[in-house]
């Protein structure tokens, strides 16, 4: 018996190893489960014990889900339409109506000193990044995935920047970004502010420019990964049967290559939208007060000015039903705008 | 690292061999995009030009802050940048570091303070989070029971819920039941499980034929024993690429810290980074040299466990 098993385990590490590397391994191997399954399962023997033991191992993360997500969940939107006062006492609560809502969306708030439509705003122009580095990466990735030497090393190289704490990389391109001893207007050979140097972090227009940057720099080695992965599944005599038929480099790249992986574009697009209208992390660290005329101040940095610098719930919780709603439309027409150009096999 | 076309799969094993599954390798399958003929000299020195210019942009802002960190704070703001600083190479910038700290009652300099506390935070989540997970996904993956679908449908969804939206109340609620400035909101939520982790791991138990599983049946095995003595030693690689995947983003959050912690004993490495950048804003060579010592550690890791990271985010990413 002992020998079956590890014969079995042999076997499995066969099986097993391709799994997490292999990412279609995992839809081969099951139908190979689903075949074996009802041969070698007994039907009813143990029955009640496994329904138990299923059902309890299955719902740890449900019930973890539903205390710290569900509840929260009810909660935001509940305290939308509560007056807290000052503080986070849910006791003090007031039914407030709407008022919280009018109070949003009237006026330029006093105290974070932009509207929330500004902050829409601001956390659009921030994101076009993911754009940009999800072109740029298909762009590396295809480089990569032709006939070249050293693949694993370019790669690991491009990956250096998703392992490196956001903290850190906003920090030291601030310092590369500094107009009057940064390298980069050194390199540009002008440091003199007042004298025409370009001014990349107290420019409220630059400033988006130099947030795009880094966002770009850090957010593209995801994409590389999971482009150069579903490059090496584009079918193959696909792309000889067009060349057979005398299609050059161009179409060969968007008639055949870029539709067949339009699944991983659409993951890549959705995620990095809902990504992106969560922003936080940059701006906050690169100058918490919000940067030049509050350029950094983002859906989620305004929410956190409201939440703990001026502990005013009711406002910040209006503040996310909008967030909540921005991501549920922009997802929504993301999905039925992939009907056209995501082609699934 | 080389490429790993030829990663050999343990197909050949011999019977009764115990083998250790190889570690996940990122298997790539021979250069698929090559056309029929062979790329021209031009094109291939265009390739390494692009790949090797992005290289250079990926690594010389790294080379700009390492030297930086060496240099006095004058060199360091000075406008004419140098590789080799005029008043010579020094561990100032290291020394601050290593000995600042934020209020006069700390024992530890803040950094190294911030280095433990975020390991004290984000071990035990990512740890207990990787066997709860993968309890759950062994569930899904190899036992029957009545509310599988639906339970499962309910935990994709959960995936699709933006966190940042929860802040609030969570707030709130971690307030009410005196949870701030405490780590628990940063450590308990993550012990039940990431649903990321279940749909990755369930993936990878349905490629454990279920012949294996009975036989241990026969064995005497409990649902439990199953899944200890079959289940977790044959995902050992998979484990890794999801812990490390968890270890990853406990390691570099900022936001969570940023609102639960607001004691400088407690404060995370990230948060006490950011405060030290913010403490010597003209003295450059100590920030810099803080910010290489909060990503020495993670690139260490980084670059031991590269093909587990790599082969965890290509899985969890693509597999929809």
């Amino acid at each position: 018996m002992e020998r079956e098993i590890a014969e079995n385990a042999a076997d499995m590490t066969a099986i097993g190893a391709n799994v997490p590397a292999e990412f279609d391994a995992a839809t081969e191997a099951e139908p190979v489960l689903t075949k074996q399954a009802p041969a070698n399962r007994p039907k009813k023997r143990r029955i009640d014990i496994e329904e138990i033991y299923g059902t309890l191992f299955a719902a740890i993360p449900l019930i973890g889900f539903c205390i710290f997500g569900l509840v929260p969940l009810i909660l935001a939107f509940a305290m939308a339409f509560l007056d807290m006062g000052t503080g986070w006492d849910i006791a003090e609560a007031e039914w407030a109506g709407f008022d919280n809502f009018v109070y949003l969306f009237s006026t330029a708030s006093d105290e974070v000193g932009i509207s929330i439509f500004e902050a829409i705003g601001n956390t659009l122009i921030l994101g076009i990044s993911t754009f940009i580095s999800q072109i740029l990466a298909l762009g590396i990735a295809y480089l990569l995935s032709r006939d070249i030497k050293g693949r694993g090393i370019w790669r690991i190289i491009y990956f250096i920047p998703y392992v490196c704490s956001v903290v850190a990389i906003t920090i030291m391109w601030r310092y590369m970004f500094n107009p009057s001893y940064g390298i980069i207007n050194q390199f540009l050979g002008n440091t003199d502010i007042t004298n025409g140097a370009i001014d990349w972090t107290d420019d409220p227009a630059m400033f988006y420019v130099t947030i795009n940057i880094i966002s770009i720099w850090s957010g593209m080695g995801y994409g590389i990964l999971l482009y150069t992965a579903a490059l090496t599944n584009v079918n193959q005599s696909a792309i000889e049967a067009a060349e057979i038929d005398g299609a050059g480099a161009f179409t060969k790249f968007f008639r055949i290559v870029l539709p067949s992986i339009s699944p991983t574009t659409f993951y890549l697009l959705i995620m990095g939208v809902i990504g992106m209208l969560q922003s936080f992390t940059i701006t906050n660290v690169f100058d918490s007060s919000g940067g030049p005329d509050k350029h950094g101040i983002t859906i989620v940095f305004f929410m956190y000015q409201y939440l703990y610098d001026w502990q005013n719930v009711g406002v910040a919780s209006a503040a996310s039903w909008v967030l909540a709603a921005l991501i549920l439309i922009v997802t929504l027409i993301q999905f039925i705008g992939s009907r056209r150009w995501v082609k699934y096999d | 690292m080389t490429d790993r076309t030829e990663m050999p799969v343990a197909e050949e094993s011999l019977p009764g061999e115990r083998q250790t599954p190889p570690a996940a390798p990122v298997k790539e399958r021979a250069p698929k995009m090559r056309s029929g003929k062979t790329m021209n000299t031009v094109t291939k020195t265009v390739i390494y030009a692009i790949l090797a210019l992005y290289a250079l942009v990926i690594i010389f802002p790294f080379l700009i802050v390492i030297i930086t960190s060496f240099k006095t704070w004058q060199d360091a703001v000075s406008s004419e940048f140098s590789w080799v600083p005029p008043m010579g190479f020094t561990l100032e910038g290291y020394q601050e570091v290593f000995t600042y700290k934020a209020s006069s009652d700390s024992t530890l300099p803040s950094l190294v303070n911030g280095f433990i506390n975020t390991l004290l935070y984000v071990l035990p989540p990512t740890i207990l989070g990787l066997l709860t997970s993968s309890i759950s996904a062994y569930a899904f993956s190899k036992l029957r029971f009545r509310s599988k679908k639906w339970m499962y449908s309910l935990l994709l969804g959960t995936m699709m819920i933006p966190g940042t939206i929860m802040i609030v109340p969570q707030y709130v609620i971690y307030d009410s039941i005196g949870w701030i400035n405490t780590p628990l909101p940063l450590m308990i939520p993550g012990m039940f499980g990431a649903a990321a982790c279940v749909f990755f791991m369930r993936q990878f138990y349905s490629g454990i034929p279920d012949s294996l599983i009975e036989a241990s049946k026969l064995d005497g095995l409990g649902y439990f024993g199953i899944f200890f003595r079959i289940m977790v030693p044959l995902a050992v690689p998979a484990l890794l690429a999801q812990g490390l995947l968890g270890f990853i983003g406990g390691y570099n959050d900022y936001l969570g810290p940023l609102l639960y912690l607001h004691e400088d004993r407690l404060h995370t490495l990230q948060v006490a980074l950011n405060n030290i950048a913010d403490t010597y804003e003209r003295r450059s060579n100590v920030v810099m040299a803080a910010s290489i010592v909060a990503l020495v550690p993670m690139l260490t890791v980084y670059f031991f466990t590269q093909r587990y990271f790599i082969s965890g985010i290509v899985s969890s990413g693509l597999k929809d």
